[in-house]
């Protein structure tokens, strides 16, 4: 007979996703009874390989190669498994830490690094943005009237009566101690060197 | 249902509706002051680093300590109760206060970090701020002056056809906090419904995601439209002319994208897109360019500026 042997390290990967920062209180990793509820909703899983029940077993079967699978980059973070799952597991987080371990092991950093023009605009302006490299595809895509609409935003802006777009810069420098502080400008460094 | 509050608000500033849809603002401010609702806007307010929090960018703990900053600018500005116009910030701004309220080991970090930036001012006290009791999407405001509303709406746009898309960050990541059924929320159909428009209730892929995805739009296109491209066929199927919208990612992924979506499928989307401030505003009879904002919209909106047009001459 196949007996199961429980060890220390048995649960490794899952305590490690049910201890992170990123985990809802009372997140059901281990209770999981791979019923699929999180498939069924899942557009990531209608159009690709990623299969969130299938990640739940792996998470389980304390498989940290999906550390380094590319499917955990797929998952669209729109919360569905998250919202219907039966004992409050929620994939849609257990692949957002995935993925931070990615960045910290540093196979995931490529997968940010097109991403580090706003976290250059939020430190300059305290504002969020989308990353000036995305532009030139985007006005392809859309249009050129998109590319005007940035040109005459504040002329727009006042004609609507909404002030100018600045916080003050005292605020902005606050924020830049802040995040000195927390370590993010450090990963900053670290994401743009890889990008370089 | 939770409390919602109607005074002590601190509008919460959007990056996309700042740079996409600033009739989102412009809008939602028109109602406020129609409907008496006490709020400020707040310059020292930054953003939530929403997307460079779901694009992997941001840390947990760097997200929460910029929320807790925010979380200190409500409170010394006597406004407590955040109305958020995005989703994601919604969902962010909860999750940050959740763990600043639960995790006492971050708690303290982050106040450590404000004292030594001689930030002492900024402390957050555990439970100062509750997800639940002072957290709020703008569609929830409104959505409590429903009745206020259908007393005063005064252009019948009964003409057109309307859907809902409840953003995914309002009504799946705090499920248990969304108001009524998460799996098929009604908020935005009964305010369209305070107007006097009809509403399709329940549609094929009402509950999808926009197809956005954060990342996915940006580096896998294909994967991101697809989704997007489902729901707009559901949407087509149902003849509907008006998707209402409660995030400003969402609306930016169906109106940038519809017409890129059709020319690549070889058909014709004729759905336009307004945030439901943006519905109701003109409902209630705001100017399309002065308050709504229409002229930053990439679908034409004008089926409802002629609309508008024929209901004035009348």
């Amino acid at each position: 007979m196949k007996t199961l042997k429980l060890g220390e390290n048995t649960f490794k990967l899952a305590w490690s996703i049910i201890k992170d920062l990123k985990a809802s209180e009372y997140i059901g990793v281990l209770k999981c009874i791979q019923c699929g509820m999180c498939t069924s909703v899942c557009p990531a899983a209608r159009h690709t390989d990623l299969d969130p029940r299938v990640i739940s077993k792996r998470v389980l079967d304390n498989d940290e190669n999906l550390i380094s699978d590319d499917l955990i980059w797929n998952c669209f973070y729109c919360y569905s498994c998250h919202s219907v799952c039966p004992v409050n597991n929620s994939v849609c987080e257990i692949n957002q830490i995935l993925r931070q371990k990615a960045i910290k092991k540093g196979n995931g950093i490529p997968e940010i690094a097109p991403f580090s023009n706003y976290a250059e605009n939020f430190l300059e302006f305290g504002l969020g943005s989308i990353p000036i490299n995305f532009f030139d595809e985007l006005v392809q895509d859309i249009g050129e009237d998109w590319l005007q609409l940035k040109v005459d935003l504040e002329d727009i802006r006042a004609e609507l009566g909404l002030a100018p777009l600045t916080l003050p810069e005292e605020d902005v420098q606050d924020i830049n101690k802040i995040l000195e502080k927390t370590g993010f400008k450090n990963r900053l460094g670290k994401i743009k060197r890889v990008k370089g | 249902m939770k409390k919602i509050p109607d005074k002590e608000i601190l509008l919460f500033k959007s990056c996309l509706v700042n740079l996409e849809y600033p009739g989102v603002e412009s809008s939602t401010r028109y109602l406020f002051d129609k409907l008496d609702i006490e709020y400020i806007v707040s310059n020292r307010q930054s953003c939530c680093t929403g997307l460079g929090h779901y694009t992997d960018l941001f840390d947990q703990f760097s997200t929460t300590a910029i929320a807790a900053r925010n979380f200190a600018v409500a409170r010394e500005e006597g406004h407590k109760n955040i109305a958020t116009l995005c989703s994601t910030c919604y969902a962010i701004l909860k999750k940050s206060c959740n763990i600043l309220n639960k995790n006492e080991e971050v708690r303290n970090k982050i106040n450590n970090i404000f004292e030594t930036s001689g930030l002492g001012n900024m402390e957050y006290i555990e439970d100062e701020m509750k997800s639940k009791d002072n957290i709020f999407h703008v569609a929830e405001i409104l959505y409590s002056k429903s009745t206020e509303i259908e007393n005063i709406f005064k252009i019948d746009l009964s003409h057109f056809k309307v859907a809902s898309h409840h953003a995914c960050h309002y009504c799946k990541a705090h499920h248990k906090d969304t108001i009524g059924n998460a799996r098929d929320p009604m908020i935005l159909e009964t305010l369209a419904n305070a107007c006097g428009l009809d509403t399709v209730d329940w549609y094929d892929r009402k509950t999808n995601t926009c197809g956005n995805g954060f990342r996915q739009r940006y580096l896998n296109k294909d994967l991101s439209l697809s989704v997007t491209n489902e729901k707009l066929l559901s949407l087509k199927e149902n003849d509907v002319d008006i998707l209402l919208h409660m995030c400003p990612n969402c609306q930016m992924q169906f109106d940038r994208n519809q017409k890129y979506i059709g020319r690549s499928q070889a058909t014709e989307f004729n759905i336009m897109h307004l945030n439901i401030s943006q519905l109701v505003a003109l409902a209630l009879g705001a100017d399309p360019y002065r308050v709504v904002g229409v002229q930053t919209h990439t679908v034409s909106l004008d089926p409802i500026l002629k609309e508008l047009k024929k209901k004035s001459i009348d």
